[in-house]
């Protein structure tokens, strides 16, 4: 399977509230695409969307051949991981009694594991360094380690795409940083297809191989992050006066949001 | 860390099966153990012990105490079983039977199967329950629909419109036993928690519901699970969502029914069974359900054998024992471990 994830003229609405207009957006194997935009401009419903937990109005979402809208939850969570916003839901349960709920998908209605989901399990803790906290309970975790409970869950389903809504809200600079470094490592080792909203321009350039900005649930621009971080276009859609910088070395577009006048 | 636990079906068998011989043994009368043994392996087939006992003990073991004994069990199997069921459902620690009133809307439908005829027959038995059943589910529809705010049903809402329709599922309970004045010995203590009929005839009555809604009750551990990370998560899991709803809510006022068909409403078992095991034993579905359903015999058991030693030769309404023991032994619990409780 190909496992391009094509988004093709998607419309959402919440009743007669248009809340994702015409949005087409493919990803490719091996690639991150960042989404980014304003609170309100409809990130985190577009990845709902996808995920299949909201119908969409119009339009289509392919991941290579096959149609996501027309599956049942089961078959899709074999194509498809989301890795939530972080927050607190089953905190009760241990580390490997979440990732183990992964394998949803792959187990029967008694939830019984096999021999293959353990094995799934063991590889998805051990990928996101979270092998020693197993018997831990999610409550009980800082929230940086929370994120990866939930990143090893997403890939213990073990798809070809995976879908994670704004992971680091809630994280410190070091497991900001640590958590996307795995992510992008994770995308290029298992040419995973990643879509993922963010909120942190800078890291958008850093780890994003391409950007999609939406304004208004309208894609305003898709494209690499020099293409798209610019100090015209960000200035404007976030209604705010930015600077760009290039990184000295990696030549990574720079953003420096300023409101005192110092540009 | 996990605490080493104490490995959960060791300790909670034999407190069953001691709850079980303290059930048969005590009463009006005392009958030691070891004569309750004796004429239970007289029932089976080819065993013939001399009796060193009365012939009336016979009579009341045989016809009275077990028959009682094996009622009670199932019931606070079936409730403690449907409270774990709810409390999963709702991700909520207050949804027990009796909070948000499906024990008291199949109540209502089992008195109103019992007042359409007052069973005489087996057949009558078997329909007691399915009166009841259909109450349980009319009433958690209901509730659900009224507690429901947008996408999310709030522990306030849900509680308030259990209260509610629980009272008035209650009220008309009243109203109906009161319209049938021969009953009303009956039908009081139905409603405070004893059972109306004695003998094997409820238990036979009950016995296919019960085999299916505990088959049904054990296998919803995973779902359960999995919909503890919420109904969003539970499908980009790959859970059919609406379909396991619909199943749990079916098991789950199913085994209500089973509970509140021949021993009444009774309270608290519901709700503090499923909460002391899931301190003790954590928070595994799978587990849980279990661990719910045989501390849920054991714990009525006691409560029943209390409520008959108490005043004996009077015994009280079992209700009556398990909110006087259940509603301070729940708070203790609540203190002592509010900080274990992840919900």
């Amino acid at each position: 399977m190909v496992a391009v994830l094509d988004i093709r003229d998607l419309s959402v609405a919440y009743g007669r509230n248009v809340v994702l207009r015409d949005i087409s957006l493919s990803v490719k194997p091996g690639e991150v695409v960042a989404l980014i935009g304003p609170n309100g401009a409809g990130k985190t419903t577009l990845i709902r969307a996808v995920s299949g937990v909201i119908t969409k109005r119009q339009g289509s979402i392919f991941m290579g051949d096959r149609d996501l809208s027309k599956l049942s939850p089961y078959q899709r969570a074999r194509i498809l991981a989301v890795v939530p916003q972080a927050r607190q839901l089953g905190g009760a349960f241990s580390v490997e009694q979440t990732v183990l709920m992964g394998r949803t998908a792959y187990m029967n209605w008694l939830g019984q594991a096999g021999e293959e989901d353990h094995e799934q399990v063991r590889f998805a803790m051990e990928k996101t360094n979270t092998s020693h906290l197993a018997n831990r309970r999610i409550a009980e975790l800082s929230g940086g380690e929370q994120q990866r409970v939930f990143l090893a869950r997403a890939l213990a389903q073990d798809t070809p795409a995976l879908l994670l809504d704004e992971p680091t809200t809630h994280l410190d600079l070091k497991h900001q940083t640590s958590f996307l470094s795995l992510v992008h490592q994770l995308t290029r080792e298992n040419d995973l297809t990643v879509l993922m909203a963010l909120h942190d321009l800078n890291q958008v350039s850093i780890y994003a191989d391409r950007v999609a900005l939406l304004l208004e649930g309208q894609m305003k621009a898709v494209g690499t992050p020099q293409e798209v971080l610019t100090e015209e276009m960000i200035s404007d859609v976030y209604q705010t006066p930015v600077q760009v910088f290039s990184h000295p070395k990696h030549k990574f577009p720079l953003i420096f949001p300023d409101q005192r006048g110092l540009n | 860390m996990l605490k080493a636990k104490l490995p959960p079906y060791i300790v909670n068998l034999p407190l069953l099966l001691l709850a079980l011989i303290l059930s048969v043994a005590a009463g009006a009368v005392f009958i030691p153990p070891g004569t309750i043994t004796k004429i239970l392996l007289n029932l089976i087939p080819g065993v013939d012990i001399a009796a060193t006992w009365t012939n009336s003990f016979t009579v009341i073991v045989r016809e009275i105490r077990l028959p009682h004994t094996i009622l009670i069990a199932i019931t606070g199997a079936s409730l403690a079983g449907s409270g774990a069921a709810y409390q999963g459902l709702f991700r909520n620690p207050l949804a027990d039977p009796y909070l948000i009133g499906v024990a008291s809307g199949a109540g209502l439908g089992a008195i109103f199967t019992m007042a359409i005829s007052w069973p005489e027959d087996l057949l009558g038995f078997y329909f007691i329950p399915a009166g009841a059943f259909v109450g349980a589910i009319l009433t958690v529809i209901l509730v659900y629909s009224l507690a429901r705010v947008g996408r999310t049903v709030p522990l306030t809402t849900l509680i308030l419109a259990g209260v509610a329709v629980g009272a008035f599922a209650s009220a008309l309970t009243s109203y109906l036993m009161l319209r049938s004045e021969d009953e009303i010995y009956r039908a009081i203590s139905f409603l405070l928690g004893g059972s109306p009929v004695a003998g094997w005839k409820p238990i036979l009555g009950i016995l296919p519901y019960l085999i299916v809604g505990m088959s049904l009750l054990a296998a919803s551990g995973h779902m359960l699970n999995v919909l503890q990370f919420g109904e969003e998560q539970a499908k980009q899991l790959g859970l059919a969502v609406n379909k396991a709803k619909v199943y749990i809510v079916i098991t789950a006022s199913l085994t209500t029914a089973i509970a509140v068909s021949f021993s009444g409403v009774i309270g608290f078992i519901g709700l503090i069974v499923p909460h002391v095991m899931r301190i003790i034993w954590g928070a595994d579905y799978k587990r849980l359900i279990r661990l719910s359903i045989i501390g849920g015999a054991t714990a009525l058991l006691l409560a029943d054998t209390l409520a008959r030693v108490l005043l004996a030769p009077q015994s009280l309404p079992v209700g009556i024992v398990t909110a006087l023991a259940g509603a301070p032994f729940f708070l203790w619990i609540l203190r002592r471990a509010k900080s274990e409780v992840f919900w």
